[in-house]
């Protein structure tokens, strides 16, 4: 006659406080979360040996899968991360970062939108912010990889605008662009991991990038900090005739001004307009 | 021998949609019977694996497989996932959709592991409901998959294939009937892998899956890494000779190599598919 059987209900909690437990098979059965929905020393009587494996042993398999799992899905979405920090220190930051921030959806593909504030919070982590830029960076590719298409605004698109509804117009960004303010020159880093190269060392320097997709390509756009400033106030949905003006003031250089066009037919080529809002009715 | 009871069709052979194939798949648009995609990897994307997922939708039948429905999880159902998988459901005009018998977390979390239940009345009976409320939400019959498990539970009142019979026929839903994970299965837990397909409900049966497996010396794990094994498909013949014939899937998700290599290791079921035609014959 078997001992009384803990119901589905004990059972599963003990299980998951057993499997996503960090530490050996041992310090799982025998941690607080576990003790406290089945005793270790019940273990035997809960779980049955197989030929060949014992209990511990058998519940062990599954423990010992899931910091692997974890791992392999982070490693998917933070490539450049690991190749920076090599395989022994990211999987301990995975291990630190899942036992914060575990797994609430149905989904691995949202497992590490925490790991970038994750970062920033972790002195031992952060790198005195550098790893926290380039999650960021690394997570808005993930981002725009997922978002929605939408249409791309074209030249001759604009070129339909009419010149008096121009400077109420406002443009509105595809879906998938994120512009990234960072204190860190990270670029270097993804560019070192692509071409299989070691990773520079982290420089301090304040950077700007505009990451979007283009034909279900993700790519990137390193910006000037002024550049950065227009198209931000653009994105934000400042109408163009607002933007302009507190960018190219009417004394500067005409130089100033063809640097701004640049700029405008460089993002158009790019694609990272999807309408022009111009208030009138249609 | 019957056919399964929604009589969904006999798609032959597939094999599971991976990213590294796309390419190859769009450009030269090899023959195969079907398609079976992962539910997960395509409801919260707008992007490329959408995209190409509509062109291969519009050219292949396709059936979706899931891992997140839980079915015997004590938490409450994720209504939220379950739209979206009825509405990627319709997107793509899958033929049938699965799932595991299985839980995957408890308390809010996931662990994205198919973890073993109890073999028990009281399992059984929350799983019934379960389905049945599943069924009703997607308002489509489910198909579940019999799981490789590496633990047995004391607790357990039946044998495995009689929880799986049971299930699918008190739930009214259909099996998709893993013959690796049998095998793996009776491994681990020292069964006679016959028995278990002997006991299968066949009018239950939508499709079958095949893999190849990791074996460690002490148990096996169903890591869907290599060639299905010789004894695999000497109880894939078994099988069909019991049961029937179905739409037959071979998944490769860890190391897979090109899609000539995978697609030519499900064309090795197709003689036991001749085989047991023309036994029939």
């Amino acid at each position: 006659m078997l001992p009384e059987q803990p119901q589905l209900e004990r059972l599963q909690r003990w299980m998951q406080e057993v499997v996503v437990h960090p530490g050996s098979i041992d310090q799982a059965v025998t941690s607080p979360g576990a003790e406290r929905e089945i005793p270790s020393r019940q273990l035997g009587e809960v779980i049955l040996p197989s030929h060949s494996l014992t209990a511990s042993e058998r519940v062990g398999v599954y423990q010992g899968m899931y910091l692997m799992r974890m791992e392999e899905a982070l490693a998917t979405d933070y490539p450049v991360i690991k190749h920076f920090l090599g395989d022994e220190d990211f999987d301990e930051l995975i291990q630190d970062y899942v036992g914060r921030y575990p797994s609430r959806s149905y989904t691995l593909n949202r497992l590490g939108d925490h790991l970038p504030q994750f970062l920033a919070d972790r002195p031992d982590w952060s790198r005195d912010g550098f790893l926290a830029d380039l999650a960021r960076l690394e997570l808005a590719m993930t981002e725009v990889f997922d978002e929605e298409e939408t249409p791309v605004l074209s030249g001759e698109d604009l070129e339909s605008v009419p010149a008096e509804t121009w400077e109420e117009a406002c443009l509105r960004p595809i879906a998938a662009l994120r512009l990234l303010e960072l204190d860190h020159a990270v670029v270097p880093h993804l560019t070192a991991f692509h071409r299989q190269r070691p990773c520079p060392n982290p420089m301090k320097r304040p950077s700007w990038v505009a990451v979007y997709r283009r034909d279900y390509s993700v790519l990137r756009l390193e910006l000037s900090a002024p550049e950065y400033a227009l198209l931000s106030v653009l994105v934000d949905g400042t109408p163009l005739g607002e933007a302009l003006a507190d960018a190219v003031a009417a004394k500067d250089s005409a130089r100033k001004q063809a640097r701004v066009y640049r700029w405008f037919r460089n993002w158009i080529r790019e694609g990272l307009f999807s309408t022009i809002d111009t208030g009138s009715a249609t | 021998m019957n056919d399964n009871r929604w009589g969904l069709p006999d798609l032959g052979l597939g094999i599971g949609l991976r990213g590294t194939h796309y390419a190859h798949i769009l450009s030269q648009e090899p023959e195969i019977g079907f398609f079976e995609i992962l539910t997960e990897n395509y409801l919260d994307t707008g992007g490329r694996p959408l995209h190409i997922l509509d062109q291969i939708t519009e050219r292949y039948p396709t059936v979706m497989h899931g891992v997140s429905m839980s079915i015997g999880s004590t938490d409450p159902i994720d209504f939220e996932y379950l739209a979206k998988v009825k509405a990627l459901a319709e997107r793509t005009g899958a033929l049938w959709v699965s799932d595991h018998i299985c839980w995957t977390g408890v308390l809010g979390r996931n662990t994205h592991d198919l973890l073993p239940l109890p073999y028990t009345e009281e399992s059984l009976a929350h799983s019934v409901e379960r389905v049945k409320t599943i069924q009703d939400f997607l308002e489509r019959p489910l198909v579940l998959e019999n799981p490789s498990t590496y633990l047995e539970f004391a607790a357990s009142d039946m044998k495995e294939w009689e929880f799986v019979a049971r299930l699918t026929e008190e739930a009214d839903c259909g099996l998709l009937f893993d013959v690796n994970n049998v095998y793996v299965s009776a491994f681990n837990h020292g069964y006679d892998p016959v028995t278990y397909i002997d006991a299968i409900p066949a009018d239950r049966v939508c499709q079958y899956h095949l893999a190849g497996h990791t074996h460690k010396g002490t148990h096996i794990i169903d890591t869907h890494s290599d060639h299905v094994v010789d004894p695999v498909w000497e109880l894939f013949g078994h099988t069909i000779r019991t049961i029937g014939l179905r739409a037959t899937l071979l998944e490769w998700d860890a190391d897979i190599p090109t899609f000539d290599v995978v697609h030519q290791e499900v064309l090795k079921a197709d003689s036991w598919r001749r085989l047991e035609v023309a036994n029939v014959a």
